[in-house]
C-alpha cells in the first residue's frame, strides 16, 4: 500500500447483505441445545469434583489431613500434592504454579486438595472436613514495592524486567519545549465470562484421560497435562469445546489438573465447575499497571522525547505475565507516532494478590490508556487540538513501527484520525443541561496480530470430506463465541461457491490439527492464510475424484453448491462423492508461519498492525460524579471484512468490556483478600449502561495483498478508556488518570472547580 | 425477654434447611419464636446472603401471600395500603401507584432487574433498607405489625428491622400523597441492577418538607436537616451544608465524597419539589 | 404439624408442560432441580444469587432466575425452559430476532435473554407496554456489548416493528428446516 491510498470506509450494519445464510450454531445455542462443558451431566457415572482453597494468601502450609474427608458419605478420592502423578506444576511461560500446594500457599485461591464425590454437596461437606494447618507469613500486597518484600519464589518477586530504548531521550528531553509526567493506574479487571471455568475429565480406556473443558488450546493443555498426569502425549485428548467465554481467562489450565487426577483416581468421569465465588478468588485477573510517563514535545507539538517505568502485578504466578509485560511496553512506545527518543521500562512483580494472565488487550490497553492521556496532556499545555498533535506525529504507512520493526497498516492512520475528526459525535449534542455535562473525546490505538517478537507461531488445517458428504474443515483454535466458525464457514462458501450447509467446522480438537493458541487475534490471519493454501489443493483432488467417477475431464469441472457441476450442471453431489469416491484422497491440510517481517532474522514487536480510533461521548452528572457513556464511534483499520456480523460484534463486545474497566470494573486486593466474589459486587455493563455505538471500516489493502484479513478480537478494547477519559475532561475540565473512573474523585474535583468559579 | 425463644445453629447445605408452613400469621410469629426461624418471602435478598457464608438457618418459616391483607394494594381514607408480600413487580405496574406515585415505576426500574422484582416483596426491601426505604420514610409509612401480641401499627420511622425481633410486617400505610410534591433519586454504580449507594427522597406535603436516605449509610428520615429547612431562615446555605453534612455522618454515612453526592442530589430534589431555599 | 419437620418432601409442578415430581429437600434451588438430571441444561449457574439471568425460567409465565426459587416454592407452579418453547410463537419471535442481528456470541446467556424477551412479549399482549429493554436489564452478556440485542429489540421486537406477531416471520435468511 502506498501512503496516498486512503482505503474505503463502510460503516458497519449487522444488516450489510453477507451474502450467507446464519449458522445454525445460532439456532442451537438460542434453544439451550449446545451443550456447554459444565452442561454435560448426562456423561455416564459422572462424578462431581471441588477444590479445596488457601485461606491464607500466604502461608506455609503445616499439616493437610484427608483423613476424615475420606470417611464421609459418598467420597470416592481425595487427593493433594501427594497423588499428582508427574509434575506438581504449571504454567504456559513458567511452570511455577502448583496444582496442588505442597508447603506452602501463594494466593488466596491456591489449591491445596480435591475430591470427587457423587454428589457436589458431598464433595462440597468433604472438603469441609479436610484439615489444614497454616503458619501464615508475612504478605506481599504492594507492586511497586514487592521486590523488596520477602520472596514469594526462588530468585525474588522480580519475575522479569524488560527496557526498549531508541535514540537518547534524556538529550531530548532537554530540547523539549514542554514535558508532561503522569502517574496512572489501571484496575484488575476481571473476565467475568458468564460460563464460569469447568468442564470434565474422563478415564479412556488406553489408561489415558480425555478432557472436555473450556480452554483456548486444546495442544498446549494437553502437553502440559500429560506431564503432569505423567502420561504419555497420546495418551491424553482435550476437546476445547464451545465455551461461554473466555476473553484470555482460560488460556491458562484451570480445572483440569485437578479434574484429570481425580478421574485416573476414580477410574469415573469428574466435572470440576467453579461457583461464581469461587472464579473470582481462584480464577485469572488483568494485569494492574501502575505507571509513571514522562512525554516532551517541541513547541510546535513534534513529540521528541518518552520515558515510560512500569509496574506490573502478576500476582502469585507467572502465567502469562511476562508476554503481557512485553506487548505493554510495546505499545507503551506509542506505535502510531513519531517519537525521536524513548526509555520505556517495566517490571514485573510477584505479589500475593491473586493471579493475573491473559486477558483481551493483553498488556496493551494498559499502555494505550496512558500514551493517549499522555497526548492530550500535552496538547493542553501547548494549546493545541488534541487531534492536531496526533496528526502532527502519527505514522506514514511508509514508515518503519515504533521498535524500527517493519509494519504492515491497512490504512494510513491520518486517514483514520481524519474519519474520527469527521464524526458526527463532535456535534453538540441537543439539551443536554440541567444535571448533565457533556463532552466528547477520542483516542486512537495500534494493535498488533500474533505472539509477536519471533515466538514461534504456526497454525494449521485440515479440509476433508465426510461421510454424510459435507466438507470439513478443522482446526484447533477454541469457540468460545468470537464467530471463527461462521468466519471459516463464509471463507470457504466464497471460494467453493456453496452454501453453509455444505460446510462443517470442526474446532478445538487435540488430535485435531494444531493451530496454536486461540489468542493474540491471531486466528483470523491464520485461517485465512492455511485456507488459502489448502482449499485449491483441496478442489483439485475432489476434481481429480469426480472425473474418475464421471469420466468429465477434471479441468472441465467446476465446484458449487452442494457439489461438482459440470457445464452449470451438477454431476456429483458432495453425498454422492463421499460414498462413492476414495475419501481418503480428498483431504488437505496445511499449515504456515504466522506472517513476521520479510528479511529479519530476530523480528521484534509486531509486523501486522491493526489500527481503531475511538470517538466516546459521555454525560456526567453533576451531582453524584457518575459518568454515562452515551456514544461510542469506532473507525477500524483491520483489513478486510469476513463475516460482519462477527466483527461489528467483536469490535461492540471488547468496548463494552473496556467501558466497564474505565467505569466500574476492580478488583481490588486488600492484605491479599480480593475483595468481590460476585456478579453484585463485580459490576459489568448491563444493557442499559452499553451505549449506542457506530463501527467503521477503512480498508486500503490492495485487492493483491497477502495478508488482508486480520483479526479483530482484541481491537475495540484498544483506545476506549482514554477516550472516554478525554470525554469525561472535555465535560468538566477533569482529567482522570486512576481506572476505574472513581465518581466520588470526580466530584470532588467538579465540586472543587465550581467553588474556585 | 425472648427466654421462649430455641436459637437453632445454622447448617452449611440447603439440605439441611427445613421449611415450615405456618397457616395464618400468628402462627407464623410463634412458629419462628419457637424454632428461631427466618420468615423468608420472595428470599432474593436472603439467598445471596446464606450463599456467600454458606451457611443458612436450620428453619425458614414461609409467609403466604394468601393471608388477608399481606398482598396488594388498597385504598381508603388513610391512603394507600401496600401487602407486605405484594411483589415489587406489582407494586411498579399497579394503576393505583401510576395514580398516586408516578414516580415510584421509574425509580423501581433500577431496583434489582425484573426477574428479581418478580421475587423480591415490598416488605422484604424495606427490611434490608433497600430503595424503597428511603421514599417511604418520606412519606411517613406506617407499618402494621403482626407480633407475639396484638396486632400494631408503627411509624416507619422508628422502626428498626434489626430490633423488630419476631413482629411480621403485614402491611405499610402511605397517607394520601396525590397533592404532595413527590421526588426521589438513585445513586447505584452503573444504570440497572446495582446495589444503592445513595437513594434520597424528598417530599413536600404543602406546608412541610421531609427528606430521607438509604443506601451505604443505612435508612433513615433526615430530621435535623429538615427542620433545619423547615424552620431555620436565618441559617445561611453553609450552615445547612453543615448541618446535613453532620447529620449524614453521625448516621454511619462515612465517605465524604457520597455525603457530596448526597448533598448536591438534595439540592436538586429541593428544586424539584419546589422548595425554595 | 409433622411434616413440617421433614427436610426432604416431594414437590409437584408443571415443567414444559408435563407435571412432574421431585422428592429433594425443600431449600433446594430449581436451577439444581432443573439441570442435575441433565434434562433442562439450558437454565444456567452464572453467579447463584440472582444477579447475572443466566438462570432464568418462565414460572407461570414470568422470567424469574430459577437461582432463588427454592423446591418448596414450586407446589402448583408453571415452569417453561427454552427446551419446551420450541412451538411458542413468541420464542420464535425472539429467536428470529436474535438470529437477524446475531445478537449472541458464546450464547451461555442467550436463554436467559430469549426468555426474558419472551416474558416481555407475553406481558405485552395481555395490554401493558412492557419496555423489551427493560425486560432485558437483569440480564448480563459478557460478549456483545448488547449492540446485536439492542438491534434485535428494536428493529424487530418493538411492538410497531414490522415483523408479525405469529412468529411465522420469513426472512431472507431464515434456514430452511431443522438445523443439524
Amino acid at each position: 500500500m502506498s501512503s496516498d491510498t486512503p482505503g474505503r470506509i463502510v460503516t458497519l450494519d449487522a444488516d450489510a447483505p453477507d451474502g450467507g445464510c446464519p449458522s445454525p450454531e445460532l439456532y442451537r445455542r438460542i434453544e439451550g441445545r449446545l451443550g456447554y462443558p459444565t452442561d454435560l451431566f448426562d456423561t455416564p457415572g459422572l462424578l462431581q469434583g471441588a477444590i479445596l482453597r488457601s485461606e491464607h494468601a500466604h502461608a506455609r502450609l503445616l499439616r493437610v489431613d484427608t483423613s476424615r474427608a475420606r470417611t464421609m458419605p459418598g467420597v470416592r478420592a481425595v487427593v493433594t500434592a501427594d497423588d499428582v502423578p508427574g509434575l506438581n506444576r504449571f504454567g504456559i511461560v513458567v511452570r511455577d504454579q502448583p496444582v496442588f500446594c505442597e508447603d506452602r500457599v501463594r494466593y488466596e485461591g491456591d489449591a491445596i486438595a480435591a475430591v470427587a464425590a457423587d454428589t457436589l454437596a458431598q464433595a462440597r461437606a468433604a472438603l469441609a472436613a479436610i484439615e489444614v494447618d497454616y503458619e501464615p507469613l508475612s504478605l506481599v500486597t504492594d507492586a511497586t514495592t514487592a521486590e523488596q518484600q520477602v520472596p514469594l519464589h526462588e530468585g525474588g518477586n522480580l519475575l522479569t524486567q524488560e527496557t526498549f530504548h531508541r535514540g537518547d531521550p534524556e538529550q531530548a528531553f532537554a530540547a523539549c519545549a514542554v514535558v508532561v509526567e503522569h502517574d496512572y493506574r489501571t484496575p484488575r479487571q476481571m473476565h467475568a465470562f458468564m460460563e464460569t471455568e469447568g468442564g470434565i475429565a474422563i478415564p479412556d480406556d488406553a489408561v489415558g484421560v480425555h478432557f472436555r473443558v473450556g480452554c483456548q488450546s486444546g495442544h498446549r493443555d494437553a502437553e502440559q497435562l500429560a506431564d503432569i498426569l505423567a502420561l504419555a502425549p497420546g495418551q491424553v485428548t482435550v476437546e476445547a469445546m464451545a465455551t461461554g467465554g473466555a476473553f484470555g481467562g482460560k488460556d491458562e489450565l484451570t480445572v483440569q489438573p485437578a479434574a484429570g487426577i481425580l478421574a485416573l483416581k476414580t477410574g469415573c468421569p469428574v466435572m470440576i465447575h467453579l461457583d461464581r465465588f469461587e472464579s473470582c478468588r481462584a480464577g485469572m485477573k488483568r494485569h494492574p499497571v501502575t505507571v509513571r510517563m514522562t512525554t516532551g514535545c517541541d513547541a510546535d507539538g513534534r513529540l521528541l522525547a518518552h520515558r515510560v517505568e512500569a509496574v506490573l502485578d502478576t500476582g502469585a504466578y507467572a502465567s502469562l505475565g511476562p508476554a503481557v509485560l512485553e506487548n505493554f511496553l510495546d505499545h507503551a512506545t506509542a506505535p502510531l507516532y513519531r517519537i525521536g527518543a524513548y526509555s520505556v521500562s517495566g517490571r514485573l512483580v510477584y505479589t500475593n494478590n491473586g493471579v493475573c494472565g491473559a486477558f483481551r488487550g493483553f498488556g496493551g490497553n494498559q499502555a494505550t490508556f496512558a500514551v493517549e492521556s499522555q497526548l492530550d496532556a500535552l496538547a493542553r499545555e501547548l494549546n493545541l487540538c488534541p487531534r492536531e498533535l496526533r496528526r502532527i506525529n502519527l505514522r506514514s504507512v511508509d514508515e518503519p513501527g515504533s521498535r524500527h520493526q517493519p509494519v504492515r497498516w491497512t490504512a494510513p492512520p491520518v486517514e483514520v484520525l481524519r474519519q474520527a475528526q469527521a464524526s458526527p459525535l463532535w456535534s453538540p449534542e441537543k439539551g443536554s443541561r440541567g444535571r448533565w455535562l457533556t463532552g466528547t473525546g477520542m483516542a486512537m490505538g495500534a494493535q498488533g496480530n500474533g505472539l509477536g517478537d519471533g515466538l514461534p507461531d504456526a497454525g494449521g488445517g485440515r479440509i476433508s470430506l465426510s461421510r454424510e458428504g459435507r466438507v470439513r474443515v478443522e482446526f484447533g483454535f477454541s469457540d468460545y463465541g468470537q464467530s471463527i466458525g461462521e468466519a471459516i464457514t463464509h471463507s470457504v462458501c466464497e471460494v467453493l461457491g456453496c452454501q453453509g450447509s455444505d460446510v462443517e467446522v470442526m474446532l478445538g480438537h487435540s488430535r485435531g490439527p494444531d493451530s496454536g493458541p486461540t489468542s493474540a487475534s491471531r486466528s483470523s490471519v491464520l485461517v485465512h492464510g492455511v485456507l488459502n493454501r489448502m482449499l485449491p489443493q483441496w478442489m483439485e483432488a475432489v476434481r481429480r475424484q469426480a472425473a474418475e467417477l464421471t469420466g468429465y475431464p477434471g479441468d472441465d469441472l467446476a465446484h458449487g453448491p452442494g457439489g461438482v457441476f459440470h457445464q452449470g450442471r451438477q454431476v456429483l453431489s458432495y453425498r454422492e462423492l463421499a460414498e462413492h469416491g476414495r475419501r481418503e484422497a480428498m483431504v488437505a491440510d496445511a499449515s504456515q508461519d504466522f506472517p513476521v517481517a520479510p528479511d529479519q532474522d530476530h523480528p521484534v514487536g509486531r509486523y501486522l498492525q491493526l489500527q481503531i480510533a475511538t470517538v466516546a461521548r459521555v454525560r456526567v452528572d453533576r451531582l453524584t460524579g457518575r459518568v454515562r457513556v452515551t456514544d461510542l464511534h469506532h473507525i477500524t483499520a483491520a483489513g478486510r471484512v469476513i463475516y460482519p456480523p462477527g466483527y461489528l460484534g467483536q469490535i461492540e463486545g471488547a468496548a463494552v468490556m473496556g467501558l466497564g474497566m474505565t467505569l466500574t470494573e476492580d478488583m481490588p486486593a486488600e492484605d491479599g483478600r480480593l475483595r468481590r466474589d460476585n456478579l453484585d459486587q463485580y459490576l459489568i455493563p448491563t444493557f442499559h449502561d452499553a451505549p449506542a455505538q457506530r463501527v467503521d471500516v477503512l480498508d486500503g489493502t490492495p485487492e493483491n495483498d497477502p495478508f488482508p484479513v486480520r483479526g479483530v478480537g482484541e481491537l475495540g478494547i484498544e483506545a476506549v478508556a482514554p477516550a472516554i477519559t478525554a470525554a469525561i475532561e472535555a465535560a468538566t475540565g477533569v482529567r482522570i488518570r486512576t481506572l476505574p473512573v472513581e465518581p466520588g474523585v470526580l466530584l470532588t474535583a467538579i465540586h472543587a472547580r465550581e467553588v474556585v468559579s | 425477654m425472648q427466654s421462649d425463644v430455641t436459637v437453632q445453629p445454622e447448617v452449611a447445605g440447603r439440605g439441611g434447611v427445613r421449611v415450615l408452613r405456618p397457616e395464618f400469621p400468628r402462627e407464623a410469629v410463634a412458629m419462628a419464636r419457637r424454632f428461631g426461624g427466618t420468615y423468608i418471602a420472595g428470599a432474593s435478598w436472603l439467598q445471596p446472603v446464606w450463599e456467600r457464608r454458606q451457611s443458612r438457618p436450620s428453619y425458614l418459616v414461609a409467609l403466604d401471600p394468601g393471608w388477608p391483607g399481606f398482598r396488594g394494594i388498597e385504598q381508603d381514607e388513610g391512603g394507600l395500603t401496600i401487602g407486605a408480600l405484594t411483589t415489587l413487580d406489582e407494586l411498579a405496574s399497579h394503576p393505583l401507584v401510576h395514580e398516586h406515585l408516578p414516580g415510584l415505576g421509574t425509580l423501581l426500574d433500577q431496583v434489582a432487574g425484573p426477574g428479581v422484582r418478580r421475587l423480591g416483596t415490598v416488605g422484604g426491601n424495606l427490611c434490608a433498607g433497600g430503595d424503597l426505604s428511603a421514599l417511604f420514610l418520606a412519606l411517613d409509612a406506617r407499618l402494621h405489625l403482626v407480633g407475639h401480641h396484638d396486632p400494631k401499627g408503627e411509624s416507619l420511622v422508628v422502626w428498626d428491622a434489626a430490633d423488630a425481633g419476631f413482629d411480621l410486617i403485614q402491611s405499610v400505610t402511605l397517607p394520601d400523597a396525590s397533592p404532595w410534591r413527590i421526588a426521589v433519586d438513585k445513586l447505584g454504580h452503573r444504570e440497572r441492577f446495582s446495589p444503592t449507594r445513595a437513594t434520597v427522597a424528598s417530599v413536600h406535603d404543602g406546608d412541610r418538607l421531609r427528606l430521607a436516605v438509604s443506601g451505604e449509610g443505612g435508612p433513615g428520615r433526615l430530621s435535623i436537616s429538615e427542620a433545619a429547612l423547615n424552620d431555620g431562615h436565618s441559617l445561611s446555605g453553609a450552615d445547612r451544608i453543615h448541618i446535613l453534612d453532620t447529620e449524614l455522618e453521625f448516621r454511619g454515612w462515612r465517605d465524604p465524597t457520597l455525603r457530596l453526592a448526597i448533598q448536591r442530589m438534595v439540592d436538586y430534589l429541593l428544586a424539584e419539589v419546589g422548595h425554595v431555599l | 404439624m409433622n411434616d413440617l419437620y421433614r427436610a426432604s418432601e416431594p414437590v409437584t409442578f408443571e415443567l414444559n408442560g408435563e407435571t412432574v415430581t421431585r422428592s429433594v429437600p425443600a431449600a433446594t434451588p430449581l436451577l439444581d432441580l432443573l439441570r442435575e438430571d441433565g434434562q433442562c441444561t439450558s437454565v444456567r449457574p452464572g453467579c447463584r444469587i440472582g444477579r447475572c439471568g443466566a438462570c432464568n425460567v418462565l414460572m407461570d409465565g414470568q422470567a424469574m432466575p430459577a437461582c432463588l426459587i427454592m423446591a418448596w416454592q414450586l407446589p402448583g407452579r408453571r415452569i417453561e425452559t427454552v427446551e419446551g418453547l420450541g412451538g411458542d410463537p413468541d420464542f420464535l419471535r425472539v429467536r428470529q430476532a436474535l438470529v437477524e442481528e446475531s445478537a449472541l456470541q458464546c450464547g451461555y446467556c442467550t436463554p436467559g435473554f430469549a426468555l426474558s424477551l419472551v416474558s416481555g412479549l407475553r406481558e405485552r399482549r395481555q395490554g401493558n407496554p412492557v419496555d423489551l429493554g427493560e425486560a432485558i436489564a437483569g440480564n448480563l452478556c459478557r460478549c456483545t456489548g448488547y449492540g446485536g440485542l439492542k438491534r434485535a429489540v428494536e428493529k424487530h421486537l418493538s411492538p410497531c416493528s414490522s415483523t408479525s406477531s405469529d412468529g411465522g416471520t420469513v426472512s431472507k435468511k431464515q434456514i430452511s428446516g431443522e438445523p443439524e
